[in-house]
């Protein structure tokens, strides 16, 4: 029975971990493409703010049942997949143990996934014209970056004849290295993929407001966005978290690891404020090209 | 009497049977087809593993048994077919030619138990040839374009069928003897450049039944074709009699160290998954997408036995009984959606979610074990699938499966957005649920989808014991395979899949219930027409829909793939050999002069070649 409790406990410490950190880079991410634009931008606690208006107001419509269970499966699928990452290095803090020995790094690549998908069919049963273009994008895309990321992760597990996560962050803690060096041209292809997994510009053709009303979201308001809004923050925290843990040698304490998320967090956010959107099939083809040679040059590496 | 006479005179005589009662007493048709693939049922699995036959026929011994390989794919038949024939009771009312339909799916069935129970070559081919007959006469069922959907399938049944026969003639010449177990012994014995042939014409025989490229090209017409209720019997088993003498060819009739054999295969149906997908995800057919996705999930199947690694022949069996469960699923639900609703063309048809919402939760529990989200089980093959072949040092294949099932998520969702999804049009207003004999294969088909997901174990065991037959002992012994819930590869890493579940379902629960508690009373439902909009009124008659062109950017990405097909190769080569008969034919004119001028011709070649080169 303690155990239990001692899990639930420390599944909670992480999930509010990860629902902080990820709600402050959102708030810093909206700072910094202000002042690019020569705005003062909002105060770094707004997506706070947001989120609690959010679930303070009252919804009154729904559009049936999935479109009900949309955020819900999206949440599911960023706690899910945090359960399943490493927060801490070696045996770490006790309280961020989770479920790290129970899945690998494939389960999490198909575990990534799940939110969108539950995401989309909540999206369509709306019958909004916007969410279904926003979501055909969506998933268009998926298939162009999932392709170069999964090329560096398969270049690792071969590379180091393990396919877990805790197993790569033995192997740096072992080797004193960080694998970003071991593989450097994995690191490229997994982090051109990473651009792309964000959804910030140039790839935010789901979301594009401009051209979709804001996609797959614009028939989800108040508590669903509320909800949505944090399951995004929870999720941009397990994306970097994991890459952090594969590449960068993981984090021994909290700080480090914030510094080391947040430099990373910085090359899609940096990336994305210079560049306008891509047209669809622009967005998709983009990670066929170099994301690609780099994945396939990382195996060859890997496998020489 | 023995069982395995019992169960063909059960299936072939029931069959007739019920042709002749169609004819004279049409109201016990159903309960008697269904009565009769119950007890097929009882009789298949009551049965004694080792019942075995031997008698000859024409001086050719034959023999009949059930090998624990062929029980796996049996229980496929017989439980798909149970289920499909329950489905086809209300699937097929009212339509005409009943008791046609019943005799060929009979037939069928019949004819796939008969090739699973076959250990010689000469029955394997009769019961082969059984089956596509009948697989036939039901592909051209409706009548509407036999000549194009029927030949293409006839036609390379036929070369399938030939290339079979001619491999089987060589197979006799060289071993003397028909029997199966004569033939794995005294194979490795003959010349490796026969050998290769003769798995080669073989591997022609079994690729076509499996759809893989190049033999693929009748799939996509004849599953679209046929009667829902029978194409969820042919994608889901008929298919694996190809699988079946896949595993046959690669592991008991090609010695293990002809890798090359092996790795062309798994590239071959690794390039099917790729392209197959990519077809299913720009069709607007319903029927059409599921066919070619029908077409990519074989390609997983063969890779894996392909693969020729412990996990991976797991895998690839785990996916054949998997795809068995979650197609013939799919199948039904389309065929549901087509009876209820009248079409299947998912560019006219839309948000059926609320209209039919059983069907809904049968295609989406079966959508999901399709794409091979967890915690369902389609994932468990996945995983065990990508995980061999990283560990076996596929790394490019795995790259293949990896495009080829993430681009199966746009397909995936094309057809639940496509049918059940989207706006709610005013001409489909009138659509009910489907009847409960429709209903309950589904649910019980998707029920096993998500039973496999936490509790693998009641398929693997099956696939253990098949596997010995392949030539692979059990690696994990002293565990109870029913209560398997870890996985396990090569290298020591494990997904705990009772953890994901309850890490799921908890998560999934709790949050469902926050949202659900606040305030769910105070909202109320609104039609799809009422979406926001810009400040616009949407009025009733506007079209809001967004169905045509579905996936356009995707298209325009991938279009150098997509610019050529293999059907235009067919029709080169068809238009080629029309020009070289034509040719023939000009030679071969019907003029007798003519004919005596070719004899004169050759007798004064044959003249001047003899003095010069034999010197008489």
């Amino acid at each position: 029975m303690n155990t239990i409790l001692f899990q639930l406990f420390g599944a909670l410490a992480t999930i509010l971990l990860a629902f902080t950190v990820g709600m402050f880079y959102g708030g810093i991410r909206r700072k910094i493409i202000a002042r690019i634009q020569n705005r003062v931008g909002p105060p770094i606690y707004q997506n706070f703010l947001d989120v609690i208006k959010l679930y303070s107001k009252e919804t009154s419509i729904h559009h049936g049942a999935m479109q009900h269970m949309g955020p819900v499966f999206a949440i599911t699928a960023s706690i899910t997949s945090l359960m399943f990452v490493p927060v801490l290095n070696g045996e770490g803090w006790f309280w961020f143990k989770n479920l790290n020995f129970s899945g690998d790094l494939i389960f999490l690549v198909y575990m990534m996934v799940f939110g969108s998908l539950g995401m989309a069919l909540g999206a369509g049963q709306t019958g909004n014209p916007n969410s279904a273009i926003g979501v055909t994008r969506g998933l268009s895309q998926m298939v162009g970056y999932e392709i170069p990321f999964v090329m560096s992760m398969v270049a690792l597990m071969a590379q180091f004849h393990t396919t877990s996560i805790t197993g790569l962050m033995n192997i740096q803690v072992q080797e004193n290295t960080w694998l970003m060096f071991s593989n450097p041209f994995a690191f490229i292809a997994a982090v051109l993929a990473m651009l792309g997994m964000f959804h910030y510009s140039p790839f935010d053709i789901v979301h594009a407001p401009a051209e979709v009303a804001s996609g797959p979201v614009s028939e989800f308001g108040g508590k669903y966005l509320g909800l949505m809004m944090s399951s995004g923050s929870i999720f941009a925290f397990v994306k970097l978290t994991l890459f952090v843990n594969i590449f960068m040698g993981g984090a021994a304490n909290l700080i480090e690891l914030v510094i080391k998320t947040f430099a990373l967090y910085l090359i899609p956010v940096l990336y994305g404020v210079t560049s306008p959107r891509y047209r669809t099939e622009q967005a998709i083809t983009y990670f066929w090209k170099w994301p690609l040679f780099f994945g396939v040059i990382a195996i060859l590496w890997a496998s020489f | 009497m023995n069982s395995l006479i019992l169960l063909l005179i059960l299936v072939f005589g029931g069959a007739l049977f019920s042709y002749l009662l169609n004819k004279f007493l049409p109201i016990l048709r159903d309960g008697f087809v269904v009565l009769l693939m119950l007890l097929v049922n009882y009789v298949f699995f009551t049965m004694d593993s080792s019942t075995q036959i031997d008698f000859e026929m024409g001086g050719i011994h034959l023999q009949w048994a059930f090998t624990s390989a062929a029980f796996l794919f049996g229980i496929i038949v017989s439980i798909l077919g149970l289920l499909s024939i329950i489905y086809s009771t209300a699937y097929m009312k009212g339509k005409d030619r009943l008791g046609y339909f019943y005799m060929n799916f009979l037939f069928s069935i019949g004819s796939m138990l008969g090739i699973l129970m076959s250990r010689d070559l000469i029955s394997l081919f009769f019961f082969w040839e059984i089956m596509t007959w009948s697989s036939y006469f039901i592909v051209i069922y409706s009548g509407k374009d036999v000549d194009k959907r029927g030949l293409k399938y006839i036609v390379f049944s036929a070369i399938g069928a030939y290339s079979m026969l001619m491999a089987i003639v060589i197979i006799y010449g060289f071993t003397g003897s028909f029997l199966l177990t004569d033939i794995f012994d005294s194979i490795f014995a003959i010349k490796a450049s026969y050998q290769l042939a003769i798995a080669i014409l073989l591997m022609i025989g079994f690729g076509v039944k499996s759809a893989l490229m190049p033999l693929h090209v009748w799939a996509p017409g004849a599953y679209s074709g046929s009667p829902m209720s029978f194409t969820a019997l042919f994608s889901g088993a008929l298919s694996k009699m190809g699988v079946f003498g896949f595993a046959l060819v690669l592991f008991n009739l090609v010695s293990n160290q002809n890798w090359l054999v092996n790795e062309v295969i798994a590239w071959l149906a690794a390039i099917t998954a790729v392209l197959a997908t990519f077809y299913a995800v720009i069709q607007s057919d319903a029927k059409k997408l599921l066919a070619y996705s029908s077409i990519a999930q074989l390609g997983y199947i063969v890779i894996g036995l392909a693969s020729g690694t412990y996990l991976g022949v797991m895998a690839g069996l785990f996916l054949a009984v998997l795809h068995a469960v979650f197609k013939g699923t799919l199948f039904m639900a389309v065929g549901a959606v087509e009876r209820q609703a009248g079409t299947t063309d998912m560019t006219k048809v839309s948000g059926l979610i609320r209209k039919m919402p059983w069907t809904f939760t049968a295609s989406l529990i079966s959508i999901i074990a399709l794409a091979g989200i967890p915690p369902l089980g389609g994932f468990v093959g996945k995983w065990m699938l990508y995980e061999a072949l990283i560990t076996s040092d596929h790394y490019y294949l795995v790259i293949m499966v990896f495009l080829s099932s993430t681009a199966a998520f746009l397909y995936s969702y094309r057809i639940l957005f496509g049918l059940f999804l989207g706006q709610e049009e005013p001409e489909f207003a009138h659509v009910k649920e489907a009847p409960l004999p429709m209903l309950i294969p589904m649910l019980l088909l998707s029920g096993i989808s998500v039973l496999s997901g936490t509790f693998p174990g009641f398929i693997l065991e099956p696939i253990q014991d098949a596997m010995v037959v392949f030539g692979f002992d059990s690696r994990i012994p002293n565990i109870e395979w029913w209560q398997l819930t870890v996985l396990f590869n090569s290298w020591g890493d494990k997904v705990v899949l009772q953890n994901v579940m309850i890490a799921i379902m908890g998560v999934f629960l709790i949050a469902l219930a926050f949202i659900t508690i606040k305030g769910y009373r105070k909202q109320r439902y609104v039609t799809t027409k009422d979406i926001s909009s810009s400040g616009e009124i949407i009025q009733p008659e506007d079209n809001m829909t967004f169905q045509i062109d579905f996936y356009k950017p995707f298209e325009r990405a991938i279009w150098p793939l997509l610019k050529r097909r293999i059907d235009d190769y067919y029709t080169d080569l068809g238009n080629g050999l029309e020009a070289l008969f034509d040719l023939v034919r000009r030679i071969y004119n019907g003029n007798g002069q003519f004919y005596a001028i070719y004899v004169m011709a050759f007798l004064a070649l044959l003249l001047i070649a003899g003095t010069k080169y034999f010197g008489f």
